[in-house]
């Protein structure tokens, strides 16, 4: 590490914590191939929520 | 920090985030894909790179933390290396390293969205302020559409 990086103001602030590990985009199930259609059924332009 | 952050008005900043990628020790399987996948990302104009640490935690729970101008053979990642600020600090260092377990090493990456620099100006111009941000885990969406769906397949 460089030098320059000791001693000055940090911009993280806190220990940050691990997040929850993402290794595939959808994580293995019962039925991930459904969960896959599932997620890309919620991202498509057009879907509208049923309030 | 370099003079191509500083010259630039604060109100033509995009955002900025990091990552911090945990390699679990013999895990890693380098082929230089998540290189590409960056400079493709730069390229394009989608992000600046500001920063870029190699983090190694040791056993005992101890930190080392090599610039990636230390790294021989970078590359096309040199044209990056050059560009960067150097943003973070000895102590992010410490708090960065925080959620890394023993053992293991871990890519911490800072970037500016450049893409999303333009409507936040355009945001800023018309008097709004940004009050909160923040990402959607995958697993998140996953649960609210089974969610939905089983309450759909109730009504039925």
């Amino acid at each position: 590490m460089r030098p320059a990086r000791v001693g000055r103001v940090g911009v993280i602030g806190h220990p940050v914590a691990k997040t929850a590990v993402v290794a595939k985009a959808v994580t293995p199930g019962p039925a991930p191939v459904a969960k896959t259609a599932v997620v890309a059924a919620a991202v498509t332009p057009g879907r509208r929520r049923r309030i | 920090m370099t003079d191509t952050m500083a010259d630039r008005s604060l109100d033509e900043l995009g955002p900025v985030d990091y990552v911090v990628v945990e390699f679990p020790a013999g895990a890693t399987r380098f082929t230089g894909e998540m290189a590409d996948e960056l400079l493709a990302l730069v390229d394009s104009g989608t992000v600046r790179v500001i920063d870029v640490l190699i983090l190694r935690k040791n056993a005992d729970g101890s930190v080392e933390a090599t610039e990636l101008a230390d790294i021989d053979e970078l590359g096309p990642l040199q044209a990056v290396e050059a560009q960067l600020a150097e943003l973070l600090a000895a102590d992010d260092v410490e708090h960065l390293a925080a959620a890394m377990d023993p053992g293991s090493t871990a890519g911490v990456l800072i970037w500016e969205n450049l893409w999303a620099a333009p409507f936040a100006s355009a945001a800023r111009r018309s008097g709004g302020q940004l009050i909160a941000d923040g990402r959607i885990p995958i697993q998140a969406i996953i649960a609210s559409i089974e969610a939905d769906e089983a309450s759909t397949t109730e009504g039925d």
